[in-house]
């Protein structure tokens, strides 16, 4: 049809520029982004937050941002790549089970030291169990994939329960909190903004990767492995390497979570935390990295809201939505205002203008 | 020697049940490509109703014998209802059916609070063979087992509806041309690998007793036998699941058991990455 139409104002002449001029805003309104909105207003909400919640409600507003920064990992994983990952919380927990032992026994607590550390072990874990489970001769079907990440937590989870010392069942407790210099970490509006900056930080990073060349590769790899092997493109690779990044955030946020709570226990490498975030990201929408985000602040948020009333009552909702969000919206909420072509996006980097009109010119 | 014999008999307990908790799993994922994460939980439905008999004052046999049949019913109509939408993809019934599961476990949770109840076992008594006791009702439940295993042979390999139950599972449009319903097979199937969870749970709960997380517990281990035993088989996911329970039984007398826990597991996951069609391949009975 375009290509019928667009001769006709060409041969009009003086009108051609009005003509040519409305249409063209009106295509930029018709796809107005949505993303960078929903982005926009959920950072500023965030930034706010401190300043209009009491102070509990702050120490449980950083829980949830760390959350949100472990949902994103799970993210990467799942909704980017398609590799289920059942063991999130493997990289989690270890880290946090890392750090705890550093600042237990070599009373490092230093912020520079102690969350690269935390970051290094999930890397190094999810490098070992995802080398493990997605390399090789044959490529790994999705069940063993997800059953073997399920295992892995499930096996860290009795390991952590019956090493001594590790502390057993009761976990690491009291651990020193995070120093910068003479400075400590406690709970508060300042751990609050720490943490926001990370997961800030990291959510632009992460948001670089996925729309880059590497990040298209990944989808394609989600939508067809085959053919993306085909192409010549080592999509056990490419899928160890995602996993891995994967592995650190969540290593990131398993130390943050240890200093923020102050201890560490066996639920948290468990399966228990593992199908948690699964929660968070299949609530919020996976494939969008706010999606894992706003899944992690509702669902956190609702229980928290709920389970003073409704403790009983409230995981047998959970499952109730869940099955519900599964069946009719297995995007997640976050399709509720997101079309499907942003969601796609676009990917690379874009071409300039100028290179354009080259191109274009005859 | 005596010593010897009681911890055969441990060894063989256990594998027995492990293997009739895999049953149902092994069916539902051998015939229907789908590994459903409530299969613990209908463990634990066999296991609440069984407490519930016995809490109403009926026979404890009366509530095993229901057991399978309500478990069986309910899983038909979940798949009628939900299940049946998940069959084009694998990793969304895995969600799927983790959500059912949670929605069941925390129904359970909620009537029975966070308590261990403790159910007596119809047989009670041990039987003494020379200066050696074993627990009557593990032998009942080795027995109990055989017999099931032998009924669930017997059942696809020997009967028109085993044949139909295999012609779905082998080829579904040719099968539907031959005038086979397949949608009330998978309906079938499934309630059949339910009934035998149910079966389960009724019949370990008086070792175990009931609390929220009792399916939870054996659903990984499930899984884990499956998965070495191979998929798309009767016999494989029964011979996995020998092997798995077998071997968490016998680990923790040669070593802590700490350790023993987690190296089941890790032998199992190298065994399946280097052997991914598992101990017997293929399809069939």
């Amino acid at each position: 049809m375009g290509a019928v139409k667009q001769p006709i104002p060409a041969a009009i002449g003086g009108e051609t520029g009005a003509v040519m001029d409305s249409s063209g805003t009106a295509k930029q309104t018709s796809t107005r982004k949505i993303l960078p909105i929903v982005e926009g207003v959920v950072l500023v909400a965030a930034l706010l937050a401190p300043l209009l919640l009491q102070d509990y409600l702050t120490v449980f507003a950083t829980r949830v941002i760390i959350l949100a920064l472990f949902a994103l990992s799970f993210d990467l994983v799942w909704g980017y790549a398609g590799i289920m990952s059942f063991g999130q919380a493997l990289f989690f927990g270890s880290a946090g089970y890392g750090v705890a032992l550093l600042a237990r026994d070599l009373d490092i607590t230093n912020i520079f030291l102690v969350l690269p550390a935390g970051t290094l072990i999930g890397l190094t874990f999810a490098l070992l169990l995802g080398g493990f489970l997605l390399l090789g001769r044959h490529p790994s079907s999705v069940i063993f994939v997800s059953l073997g990440t399920l295992t892995g937590s499930y096996a860290a989870d009795r390991l952590a329960r019956g090493w001594y010392y590790l502390g057993g069942q009761n976990g690491i407790p009291s651990i020193a909190p995070m120093s910068l210099g003479s400075y400590e970490f406690t709970e508060g509006p300042a751990f609050y903004y720490l943490v926001l900056g990370i997961l800030v930080v990291v959510y632009l990073l992460c948001r670089f990767l996925v729309r880059s060349q590497f990040g298209l590769a990944l989808a394609g790899l989600r939508e067809n492995e085959q053919r993306i092997a085909f192409f010549g493109y080592k999509a056990q690779h490419l899928k160890a390497i995602i996993f891995a990044i994967g592995g650190a955030v969540a290593g990131m946020a398993g130390s943050l979570y240890a200093f923020h709570e102050g201890f560490v226990w066996p639920n948290m490498v468990g399966v228990v935390v593992s199908t948690q975030v699964v929660l968070y990201v299949l609530f919020g929408g996976s494939g969008t990295l706010i999606g894992a985000v706003i899944g992690a602040v509702i669902v956190e948020g609702v229980s928290f809201w709920l389970s003073d009333n409704y403790r009983d009552i409230w995981p047998i909702i959970l499952g109730v939505l869940l099955l519900l969000v599964i069946l009719f919206r297995p995007l997640g909420l976050i399709s509720f205002v997101l079309g499907e072509r942003e969601r796609v996006g676009s990917f690379g980097a874009k071409p300039r203008e100028d290179v354009k009109e080259k191109r274009n010119a005859p | 020697m005596a010593n010897a014999f009681v911890a055969a008999f441990e060894i063989l307990s256990f594998g027995a049940i492990i293997v009739l908790i895999v049953l149902g799993l092994g069916i539902i994922a051998s015939m229907m490509g789908i590994f459903n994460f409530a299969q613990g939980e209908f463990v634990l439905l066999g296991a609440y109703i069984t407490y519930l008999a016995y809490a109403k004052g009926l026979p404890i046999w009366a509530g095993m014998v229901a057991a399978p049949f309500v478990v069986g019913a309910l899983g038909f109509v979940l798949e009628a209802l939900i299940i049946r939408r998940f069959y084009a993809a694998p990793i969304v019934a895995m969600l799927g059916t983790y959500a059912l599961g949670l929605i069941i476990r925390e129904s359970v949770r909620g009537l029975i609070g966070g308590f261990y109840l403790t159910v007596p076992e119809p047989i009670g008594g041990s039987i003494d063979i020379g200066a050696m006791h074993i627990s009557a009702w593990r032998f009942t439940i080795i027995v109990i087992t055989l017999l099931v295993m032998a009924g669930c042979y017997l059942l696809l390999s020997r009967t028109n509806f085993g044949l139909r139950m295999r012609a779905t599972l082998e080829n579904p449009s040719l099968a539907r041309a031959s005038g086979i319903s397949t949608p009330l097979m998978y309906g079938a199937t499934f309630a059949f690998g339910s009934a035998l969870a149910g079966l389960a749970g009724a019949l370990i709960v008086p070792v175990f007793s009931l609390y929220a997380d009792l399916g939870l517990r054996f659903l990984i281990q499930g899984f884990v036998a499956v998965m070495v035993g191979g998929v798309g088989s009767f016999i494989g996911p029964v011979a996995g699941a020998g092997v798995i329970g077998t071997l968490s039984a016998a680990l923790p007398w040669i070593m802590a058991p700490v350790v023993a826990d987690v190296l089941v597991f890790v032998l199992a996951i190298a065994f399946i990455k280097f052997r991914p069609q598992g101990l017997i391949a293929g399809k069939g009975v």
